[in-house]
């Protein structure tokens, strides 16, 4: 799956979650820059994630994750 | 049984045996960084120094609580010099910090931030002091002094402080380790609270009484995913949670496997049995133990141990309570302040070593949650939780529900009223209700309905957001026309739940 695909179909989900329509994905967007970013809308977020693109995360891949970029590598490479 | 522990013999005398015993060792690994025991006096020491130039009149001094050597390092300085801290969370809203600070009557406000915060007090400046010599001399003060004074939400906007003393938290101390709870040079133990959270206090505290070494959690991490990165990079042997951070952990804990894990205690929230027995798995040698108790009684006063081999007490699938730690008394009343008997439902009350002497400065509170009652022979002094209760044969209490809206998000007390009170301070005269409903993630979350057609909230969430602290804000939002009534002509609140 190509980047640009996985950011369009990521934008609405972190919209959704975030109650915010102007957030813009980016791959260093990180909980430090999404004031709402906690530990709930976290697990709302990866469970939204999960079910867009129909995948499991496993808890080393969450662990993982320090920003949106690292985000979309996982998703990547479980399209591999 | 009354314990004669004292706040020098329980815990400064075993604090400073331990910074000499094992002065090379971790005491803390923050933000994955160490500092052993010798920088940890050292710098207690320097803030120490500073502490000493306060008047006798700054018994209650703030402290800025960040993730940092510092900011622990102040707690010991002050207690050293007989004075207590008042934590405030910088994340926290400042208004709500001032006023925290000013019922306590602090004029010192000990920070260890870049740009100081609070620049009307007088601020100790932790980060930027001069070394000086090692100074952990106890000094004798009364036991009656406080420790240490706690906010938490109150029902009219205006934060409650809770005062521990120093006979409170030795009281503790005792009593913890009289569980059966280990720790020595080679533990590793979690501190995932913030330090406004009176949980912190035995998850920073007990460790450094036993030369063991204390894991805090950076700010703006996800809680969840660095303990469980912790667990795995760490191997951490004991563990004070709040249950929501196995609720999130729970579709994951097959991956997890820790075996260096001796005791796992869970506090703050009703533990349920079934993920419970999960988490046992992914823990194979921890004792697993449900410790309860709020904050007027000193972090916390009963245990139960959770059975890994047979039947475990529960309630509507929660797990028991358990029995008082020693140095507590239980009893369970009815609205006539009766002592109830076993299998009879009413409200938990509290009393011995850990109880508060009472609300700071607040008598209407206290008359309402104080009273004495007559108890083994003698007229004892009683602090009503708010928890509805029932204990069986044995003694082993189960926790039923609250009987007022106090409910609990992350395990921080909240109370609904003060929700609604700012929410219908935004909104003027429009009606709003705010409602605990538990999410799919079996955690809970703090949902508002408004009497009002819909419109958009985004500014009234803002306001709210600069009186509250975040776990306070709803996440969920609901219009209705005009609220549903009960018979009693009040709000239907379990009508309105239904909307989440």
């Amino acid at each position: 799956m190509q980047k640009e695909e996985i950011v369009n179909r990521l934008t609405p989900v972190f919209r959704k979650v975030f109650s915010d329509n102007s957030l813009v994905v980016t791959d260093e967007l990180s909980a430090l820059d999404v004031e709402n970013w906690d530990s709930l809308s976290h697990m709302l977020l990866i469970s939204e994630v999960e079910t867009e693109f129909a995948i499991k995360f496993k808890l080393k891949d969450l662990n993982k994750m320090a920003n949106v970029g690292d985000m979309i590598e996982i998703i990547r490479s479980k399209f591999q | 049984m009354r314990s004669n522990s004292t706040f020098h013999s329980d815990v400064l005398t075993p604090f400073v045996a331990a910074t000499e015993k094992f002065a090379s060792h971790n005491a803390f690994c923050i933000n994955g960084v160490f500092h052993s025991y010798r920088q940890l006096a050292e710098t207690i020491s320097a803030i120490r120094a500073e502490v000493k130039k306060m008047g006798a009149a700054d018994n209650n001094v703030g402290l800025v609580a960040n993730d940092d050597l510092e900011t622990y390092a102040a707690i010991f300085a002050l207690w050293f010099e007989g004075k207590s801290y008042v934590p405030v969370n910088p994340d926290t809203p400042a208004e709500r910090n001032r006023n925290v600070l000013q019922q306590a009557g602090a004029t010192v406000v000990i920070d260890s931030s870049d740009q100081p915060l609070y620049t009307e007090f007088n601020v100790v400046r932790s980060k930027e002091l001069k070394a000086v010599a090692i100074n952990l001399e106890p000094l004798p003060f009364d036991d009656e002094e406080r420790a240490y004074i706690f906010f938490t939400s109150g029902t009219t906007g205006v934060p409650k402080g809770v005062p521990i003393t120093r006979a409170n938290l030795a009281g503790f101390i005792k009593a913890f380790f009289d569980l059966g709870i280990t720790m020595d040079e080679t533990d590793k133990c979690l501190q995932m609270f913030e330090l406004t959270f009176d949980l912190s206090v035995m998850s920073y505290l007990a460790p450094l009484l036993k030369g063991a070494c204390v894991y805090t959690i950076p700010k703006n991490k996800i809680k969840f995913n660095y303990i469980a990165d912790l667990l795995e990079e760490h191997n951490l042997t004991v563990a004070l949670m709040v249950p929501s951070i196995i609720h999130y952990l729970r579709p994951y804990l097959d991956e997890i496997h820790c075996e260096s894990m001796r005791f796992s205690l869970f506090c703050g929230e009703a533990l349920p049995l079934d993920v419970t027995s999960e988490w046992a798995n992914s823990i194979p040698n921890a004792k697993i133990m449900n410790v309860y108790g709020p904050t007027e009684d000193t972090i916390f006063c009963t245990h139960y141990t959770y059975n890994r081999t047979g039947e475990n007490k529960a309630s509507n699938g929660l797990l028991c309570i358990g029995k008082a730690m020693n140095g507590t008394d239980t009893i369970i009343i009815n609205e006539n302040k009766e002592i109830l008997p076993a299998n009879e439902k009413g409200e938990l009350c509290l009393g011995g070593v850990q109880l508060t002497p009472g609300y700071w400065k607040n008598e209407e509170k206290n008359k309402e949650a104080f009273f004495h009652i007559m108890y083994n022979g003698e007229m004892t002094r009683f602090y009503k939780t708010g928890d509805l209760c029932q204990a069986d044969d044995a003694g082993d209490i189960m926790y039923l529900g609250r009987i007022d809206s106090q409910v609990k998000v992350q395990g921080f007390r909240v109370e609904l009223s003060e929700i609604e009170f700012y929410a219908k301070e935004y909104l003027d005269k429009t009606n709003a209700v705010a409602i605990a409903f538990t999410n799919q993630l079996h955690n809970t979350e703090i949902g508002m309905v408004i009497e009002s057609a819909e419109f958009d909230t985004k500014p009234m969430i803002e306001y709210m957001k600069s009186k509250l602290p975040s776990y306070m804000i709803p996440t969920q939002l609901r219009f209705i026309n005009t609220f549903p009534l009960n018979t009693n002509g009040k709000i239907d609140r379990k009508v309105l739940k239904e909307k989440f």
